[in-house]
């Protein structure tokens, strides 16, 4: 299983990695974090995940620390 | 299990950017560490800082830094290029500039680097405005751009034309590599490393001045949302700044 793992306290929610993922497996979160900011989300319940790596790569603040594949 | 991306080692460990969200300065030096991880130059690099939103770089860059004056970063850059080659030692220097710094304050000693040929590289960050100190117009402002400073748009009569910073090194003699990319979408990231990566490698091969431009989303001075302004720069900025490679000098 493929995944990706996102640093919440990065996260600036700009919402380019939810455009870049040609799966649409990142949303936002309902709830804020400790900034009030509505940080991104990765949820894959059917195993999708292809690990591109695309997320990571527009990332502008490098929230999206680790891709891995299986 | 494969690990397809880490956070780069270069990269100060719990580092957060200070910029604003959907930045591309973020995504210029996550490239530029992921490029200095690859060739292995982290332990013998020194890097020459600006003033403007690249100011703070040394915060998250494991490496050895110095700050220039505004606009000085190529002069700096060429001081500790030449004092470390008077003692014998080899050293890699990079500046990270941006187009505020580069283009209009030190236009002159950019400029006069790259036609002196001096051993370093540069990596100037084009957001078409002043963006730190709040969005004022700069010499690479599009025409009918509106700023803070010119609310009803640049003007040609009044204000001149935009400069194209990557076009001017290319005519200069001494330079070795020259090269506008842009950060709006994957292909262009990965472009955009490629370029990176060449100029850093022509540096080491001792070929002379390297220059990389790189166009870069401002979205709170342009008052747009992160992908408005990538969208923007893919629909309108690519016409006044085409992407490309202008000077090679081993393909010319």
């Amino acid at each position: 299983m493929s995944y990706i793992v996102i640093d919440e306290s990065k996260c600036k929610s700009c919402y380019l990695c939810i455009n870049a993922c040609p799966k649409k497996l990142i949303k936002a979160k309902e709830k804020p974090n400790n900034f009030g900011e509505y940080t991104a989300e990765f949820k894959d319940d059917k195993k999708e995940c292809i690990a591109c790596a695309k997320c990571a790569l527009v990332c502008p603040d490098i929230a999206i620390t680790k891709v891995v594949k299986e | 299990m494969q690990t397809i991306f880490e956070t780069p080692k270069t990269i100060k460990e719990n580092s957060r950017f200070s910029f604003c969200p959907g930045c591309d300065h973020g995504v210029a030096i996550k490239l530029v560490a992921q490029v200095l991880d690859e060739l292995g130059l982290q332990e013998n690099t020194i890097l020459v800082a600006s003033s403007g939103c690249s100011v703070n770089l040394y915060d998250y860059l494991e490496l050895d830094c110095i700050e220039a004056p505004h606009g000085r970063a190529c002069a700096v850059a060429t001081g500790i290029k030449r004092a470390h080659k008077v003692q014998g030692k080899e050293k890699f220097v990079f500046t990270y500039q941006g187009d505020g710094d580069f283009a209009s304050i030190g236009l002159g000693e950019s400029l006069h680097s790259a036609l002196r040929g001096e051993n370093i590289t540069a990596i100037c960050i084009n957001n078409t405005n002043f963006g730190m100190t709040g969005g004022q117009m700069g010499p690479t402002s599009v025409l009918g751009q509106i700023t803070s400073t010119s609310p009803q748009g640049r003007n040609k009569e009044t204000h001149g034309f935009p400069i194209k910073t990557a076009e001017h090194i290319a005519l200069c003699d001494g330079t070795s590599f020259s090269a506008r990319v842009a950060l709006f979408d994957v292909k262009n990231i990965l472009k955009a490393k490629n370029a990176i990566k060449k100029a850093f490698e022509y540096q080491k091969q001792g070929l002379g001045f390297s220059f990389v431009e790189i166009l870069a989303s401002c979205p709170t001075n342009w008052r747009l949302s992160p992908l408005e302004s990538h969208n923007k720069i893919e629909n309108e900025l690519t016409k006044t700044y085409p992407l490309g490679i202008f000077k090679d000098i081993k393909n010319d």
